[in-house]
């Protein structure tokens, strides 16, 4: 099982002749994603690594039949891209390009929930459903199967935990990588619906960080709702971090008091989730539950 | 964040056609009797122009006569507001005021909406006024794409007790606010107090307006002004620059690290051996030997005590990585302890490299944290 994306998944990369489009489309057929189609306009008809490029996500559709889309292209043509992609049918899309304005963020956002498409990022390292399929960024070779879901508004921090994991025997369900942006696409509260429904998954791992209120949220949810062990890191839970400064991430910046990573480790800690200072604990709490 | 300064803004109003009062900004002890001629009135409000809140408390505006108005300029040129000084001075003409509004419209985060809040209790925090009184709280949700028109505030233009030909002066004022916010991409425009003079008109007193950054490239004009400068340290702008994420701290280890998260974990493992981040740094996700290179010349020039790199190479290669450590530590000649955190492509050749070179190396990220800790603490 695991979530959003399995071996059979048909993927277009939008921005394959580019630097960082070409580069990872390569990473993900060596893991063995079916990446079916590139797009980028006025190249139709070249080919990136064997596999065929197009000039529009139409065509690459009509082609291959292809339901998710991977977008690489630099943040000015990140809104075009993306109403192209929803335009052509495209039923999971995956922006990766950081520094998107967060007006064209909405706008992506509200027309994907109005024609049902499940949106990540943008600003995100993607996702990965170990041994079977990756779309985006996460290095395959850390991963390994198994039953641990992960989701994360974090890239590098991510690879950390997983990292962790593997080392310790743990194996991924899939991991997914929503994004640093204050506005994007799935939330922690519809991965966690998703992974509490996935029998594959039998533990979920939440990594959050300082700003917004999806931490806030996802407490709610999992009160309500997820019957699984939940597991939570917060990145900035020590006193060093400054109030109303953006830390790297455009969505991590404390403004108030519900932004602090103190205050949703609380709440997520009344909500029955196991919340560690640090990253490294999390396999340790991991096998704890498990014995 | 790209907050603006007042004056900025004001003059972002008056483009589009928001009305603000007559106002004039000082740099130093230029003469202000053309503006006192012009203004023709007794008093002035004077306001010291800066980024951080607070001003009113800290005793940067003030009501002056024309008299005391030069003195008073003077008098707060230069003086830190914290952190940073006083640059310029703002005097406006004042306003006979009737009744004061709250006026602020955002974009919501949590649904990606456009969202109005007001209030007919305007002048004071607006926090405060929605824990004690919910009830002269108005709120709005309007779609991300929607055309800004009068008829849509209407009714909330009632509620906050508007009518007759003030009610029309404040739907054409929430619909230019709109324009504004969507053609400038602005992620939150706040009118705290929206003022009713007494001869019943409304005016902006204060002003403030925050930018997307990641809209520079649409709104060039926005990116050149001086609050897009001063918001930043000059090594910070360096950083910015260079591509690299950095945010100047007061604790005593320098870090370096890819991407945001495992920054800030970074920061937080510090703290949780008991030192503290000298500085947020993050160089993105593929850490290359030339940003490891900028970001070791940027720490160079902080006073902190260690450096503790901590690089989870996806795409990079590790020992390319570190032979850039190498070389930057010998030509910055940087004396203080450093300790690295390699993993990633050829972690262990990197490792390997820097140990022979006489560095701590490891491939965790824990014991990494933990001996740069010992050795800034005194220990070995």
């Amino acid at each position: 099982m695991a979530i959003l994306l399995d071996e059979n998944t048909k993927v277009i990369v939008q921005g394959i002749t580019g630097k960082q489009g070409r580069f990872h489309a390569k990473s993900m057929l060596d893991y063995g994603t079916k990446v079916v189609a590139g797009v980028t306009p006025g190249k139709g008809g070249e080919e990136v690594h064997g596999v065929p490029v197009f000039d529009s996500v139409k065509e690459a559709v009509d082609a291959t039949n292809a339901e998710a889309s991977v977008i690489f292209v630099p943040a000015p043509f990140v809104y075009s891209a993306a109403m192209e992609a929803i335009d052509a049918g495209i039923k999971l899309l995956v922006i990766i390009t950081e520094g998107v304005p967060v007006k064209d963020s909405a706008k992506i956002r509200k027309k994907c929930k109005e024609t049902n498409v499940q949106l990540i990022g943008p600003n995100c390292p993607g996702l990965i459903t170990p041994g079977k399929s990756k779309i985006g960024i996460i290095p395959g070779q850390i991963c390994m199967p198994g039953n641990v879901g992960i989701v994360s508004r974090s890239g590098t921090l991510t690879y950390e935990i997983i990292q962790n994991l593997t080392l310790n025997g743990l194996g991924q369900s899939t991991c997914v990588g929503l994004g640093g942006d204050p506005v994007h696409g799935i939330d922690f509260t519809e991965a966690l619906e998703m992974f509490e429904n996935d029998e594959q998954t039998e533990h979920i791992i939440l990594v959050g960080e300082i700003g917004g209120t999806g931490e806030q949220e996802a407490a709610e949810l999992i009160k309500e709702k997820i019957t699984k062990p939940v597991y939570a890191f917060i990145a900035g839970n020590g006193s060093w971090v400054k109030p109303g400064k953006q830390m790297g991430h455009a969505g991590a910046i404390v403004q108030g008091e519900s932004g602090t990573a103190k205050a949703k480790m609380e709440i997520l800690s009344k909500a029955g989730v196991v919340t560690v200072r640090t990253p490294q604990e999390i396999p340790e709490k991991i096998k704890e539950k498990s014995s | 964040m790209g907050m603006l300064y007042e004056y900025e803004a004001k003059e972002l109003f008056r483009k589009h056609g928001i009305p603000t009062p007559a106002n004039k900004l000082y740099k130093n002890k230029e003469s202000i009797d053309d503006f006192v001629k012009e203004i023709n009135q007794e008093t002035f409000m004077a306001k010291g122009q800066a980024l951080a809140g607070g001003r009113g408390k800290a005793g940067l505006i003030k009501k002056v006569t024309a008299e005391e108005a030069e003195n008073y300029i003077k008098s707060i040129i230069g003086r830190d507001h914290k952190g940073k000084p006083v640059q310029q001075v703002m005097l406006e003409e004042p306003m006979t005021i009737a009744k004061e509004y709250y006026l602020a419209i955002m974009i919501n985060n949590a649904t990606g909406n456009y969202h109005v809040l007001s209030s007919s209790m305007g002048g004071v925090d607006i926090e405060s006024v929605a824990k004690e009184h919910p009830e002269a709280i108005f709120r709005q949700d309007l779609p991300i794409d929607f055309e800004p028109l009068p008829y849509q505030f209407v009714d909330l233009g009632k509620k906050l007790g508007f009518q007759g030909r003030v009610l029309n002066q404040f739907t054409s004022i929430m619909v230019k606010m709109f324009s504004m916010a969507i053609s400038e991409d602005l992620t939150l425009v706040e009118i705290n107090p929206l003022i009713l003079t007494e001869d019943n008109k409304l005016i902006a007193a204060d002003a403030k307006v925050v930018v997307d950054k990641n809209a520079y490239y649409r709104n060039k004009d926005l990116a050149q002004l001086k609050s897009q400068v001063d918001q930043y340290t000059e090594l910070e702008l360096e950083a910015t620059e260079a591509g690299i994420s950095y945010v100047e701290l007061e604790g005593e280890i320098g870090i370096i690290a890819c991407g945001a998260g495992l920054s800030m974990a970074t920061c937080d493992l510090l703290e949780y051996y008991g030192s503290s981040p000298a500085n947020f740094l993050d160089v993105g996700g593929g850490a290359d030997r030339e940003k490891v290179h900028k970001a070791l010349d940027i720490l160079s020039r902080e006073k902190i005590k260690g450096i503790f790199i901590n690089v989870f190479g996806g795409i990079t290669r590790c020992d390319e990585v570190a032979r850039g450590i190498i070389s930057a530590k010998e030509e910055l000649n940087i004396k203080i302890p450093m300790v690295i955190r390699l993993i990633g492509t050829n972690d262990k050749e990197g490792i390997k490299i820097l140990e022979e070179n006489g560095f701590h190396a490891f491939g965790e990220m824990k014991p990494a944290a933990k001996k740069i800790v010992e050795l800034v603490k005194g220990g070995n």
